[in-house]
């Protein structure tokens, strides 16, 4: 039960996990080219969430200090560096894209199956 | 000499500033972009020597970016484990891109030569970073550009089979990413740090508290990092993509960037995880088995490749194995075998993709049964693929020789005379596929219907020189460099 509890109470890091293994999952089984591209990005995505709700305080403010004023923030570290997590993301996705297309001219198909096939009846 | 403490960062800082100018320069001033390549390699490599006698002098010291310390700052770590890795990364680059400036032009179009300066740099650069840095997420942001730097490299030959080649690594690679910052993410859940020796301080509190945090992350670095070199089971995307790659990118991409990913993992074992903590779970365990299945199996499918760079390219998955090996047995023998293997693997495997690139140029063939006599012809190129062969078995005289040996002492050392077993066996697979070729190519004539050899360039062949010059050189005076690595190792853990 306490397991539960404890889950219940952590919902946010559950639901970046169950999207972390459903982008990895797909990424690795599914033939499609852009679906492989789209499910890099929830993986990456959900571990974006998870940084960042790892660094969120409860009732915490923007962290933008005021003087004179005691209150807490949440931590900015986090989110700095989840901003240069999504620019790395940006530019796997647009590289991974580019080389979609480029494939895609030569087979005229973006699913792995039917290039294994059309590479199977040339040999 | 305060100056010598920017070091680290203005070696990364060139090659980066170097990786924006080539394209440039390419455009503008054709001639003037490949020579200044050249020399930011030779700077860079400078600057990594005047490193090592910085370090000699006053031992190894930290550098913060920006003048901010850590926790908020990043840290660039210079000991003497690091700066031998930056030696062997920028040694080695230098030298296959002396290889690379002539074989390119018969390899890629005459366009696309200053973006491949460019992504050579931005590689040089990343691997450099992932070699200096003291910080977790710096280290993923670094193995990004490397990511990215390597499939292009790939990519950028625009065949078929490079494109699928490099969409499967791509994928691969970002999957191995992805497993990575997540174990950084639970990693700085527990510990509230990033910064390496911080981390390593927090973490025995944090494992008390929170184990499976810990034990996740220690499981997904395993999968990143194996993924990222080609340990066994994650190896299925290395043969495609080094074998149909350019040749100058197969020897960089088999020769450095597998290495730098074993060796941020050998970083993160012994300088960040607790060794009570390694001790109390058996990941080293794993690596160590899953290593040896990798060496024996990728022996044997080596074997059956007809394709010389496949082969070469299955030979690089069981290679990886040793270091791995090392890794694994955490003693300290064994990491210095290790180490000194990751050295002549990336000399040896550099140049016999180089031997091979030179083979698919000047005579026109890349399966093997059709190296029948080509020994008379290409000589020197020949000689080389012997030469690496010989150090791959670990003939003496090789540097193949000297990493296998310390790499068994330390199995002895252990107590696990078992893994002197399997560096036998895999020594002796090694045997069955490389001899073969050097003695079909030196002793049958040539087939019939080889096409008249194309003339190969002289600085190709001064590469193979130097290649062949290196690996006796480290095989027989490997006793300065042991030295080196024994006291580079002291401060680990085993």
């Amino acid at each position: 039960m306490e397991i539960l509890r404890n889950l219940a109470h952590n919902y946010y890091y559950l639901v970046a996990v169950i999207l972390f293994v459903i982008g990895m999952h797909t990424m690795l089984t599914n033939s499609n080219m852009i679906k492989k591209v789209i499910a890099m990005n929830i993986m990456d995505t959900s571990v974006f969430l998870l940084f960042v709700a790892a660094g969120y305080v409860a009732g915490g403010q923007a962290p933008i200090i005021r003087e004179g004023l005691e209150i807490s923030y949440i931590n900015p570290l986090p989110g700095a560096m989840m901003l240069t997590g999504i620019v790395v993301g940006v530019s796997v996705t647009a590289y991974a894209l580019s080389l979609i297309v480029k494939i895609y001219q030569y087979y005229g198909t973006v699913d792995t199956d039917e290039i294994a096939v059309i590479r199977g009846s040339e040999q | 000499m305060t100056w010598t403490m920017h070091l680290p960062v203005l070696i990364i800082v060139v090659l980066l500033c170097s990786a924006f100018i080539s394209p440039l320069l390419f455009r503008w001033c054709r001639k003037a972009s490949a020579p200044a390549l050249l020399a930011a390699l030779l700077g860079a490599l400078a600057a990594a020597v005047a490193l090592l006698v910085r370090l000699y002098r006053s031992g190894s010291f930290s550098y913060y970016l920006g003048g901010w310390a850590p926790p908020f700052g990043i840290e660039l770590r210079a000991d003497f484990l690091r700066v031998y890795m930056l030696l062997v990364l920028l040694g080695t680059g230098l030298w296959i891109f002396l290889f690379a400036l002539r074989n390119l032009k018969y390899e890629l179009k005459k366009e696309v030569l200053g973006w491949y300066y460019a992504l050579y740099a931005l590689l040089m650069a990343s691997m450099a970073g992932m070699a200096l840095t003291g910080d977790l997420f710096n280290l993923f942001v670094f193995m990004e550009i490397c990511a990215i730097a390597s499939c292009a490299l790939i990519s950028i030959k625009e065949t078929r089979d490079c494109l699928e080649a490099s969409f499967k690594y791509l994928i691969l690679s970002a999957m191995g990413t992805g497993c990575y910052l997540l174990a950084v993410a639970l990693i700085y859940m527990v510990t509230g740090h990033l910064n390496f020796a911080m981390v390593q301080q927090a973490l025995p509190e944090a494992v008390a508290l929170y184990p499976n945090n810990v034990l996740v992350a220690m499981a997904l670095m395993v999968v990143a990092f194996g993924t990222k070199a080609a340990l066994f089971p994650l190896h299925v995307w290395l043969p495609d993509a080094h074998a149909s790659a350019p040749s100058p990118s197969s020897a960089i991409l088999s020769g450095l960037v597998i290495k730098i990913y074993a060796f941020a993992m050998l970083l993160l074992f012994y300088t960040v995880i607790p060794a009570s903590l390694l001790e109390s779970i058996p990941v080293t365990e794993i690596v160590l088995w899953l290593a040896t299945v990798g060496i024996i199996l990728a022996s044997i499918f080596a074997m059956v490749q007809e394709d010389v760079k496949k082969m070469l390219a299955y030979s690089s998955i069981a290679q990886i194995g040793y270091i791995f090996l090392g890794i694994g047995l955490s003693n300290r023998t064994a990491l210095v075998g290790a180490l000194y293997h990751l050295l002549n693997h990336s000399i040896m495997k550099a140049m016999l993709f180089m031997a091979a690139g030179v083979i698919i140029h000047a005579a026109g063939v890349r399966s093997l049964k059709k190296f029948h006599g080509l020994g008379r012809h290409l000589p020197l190129t020949l000689i080389a693929f012997t030469v690496g062969g010989a150090s791959m078995i670990g003939l003496p005289g090789t540097g193949g020789l000297i990493g296998k040996w310390l790499l068994a002492l330390g199995a002895l050392e252990t107590g696990r005379p078992f893994f002197v077993l399997v560096i036998l066996a895999s020594s002796l697979l090694n045997a069955f596929y490389y001899l073969p070729i050097s003695v079909n190519a030196f002793v049958h004539p040539l087939q019939d219907g080889q096409q008249a050899f194309k003339p190969v360039p002289r600085l190709m062949l001064f590469s193979l020189a130097v290649g062949i010059a290196a690996v006796i050189f480290f095989g027989i005076a490997s006793r300065p460099v042991v030295e080196f690595l024994e006291q580079a190792v002291q401060f680990l853990g085993p």
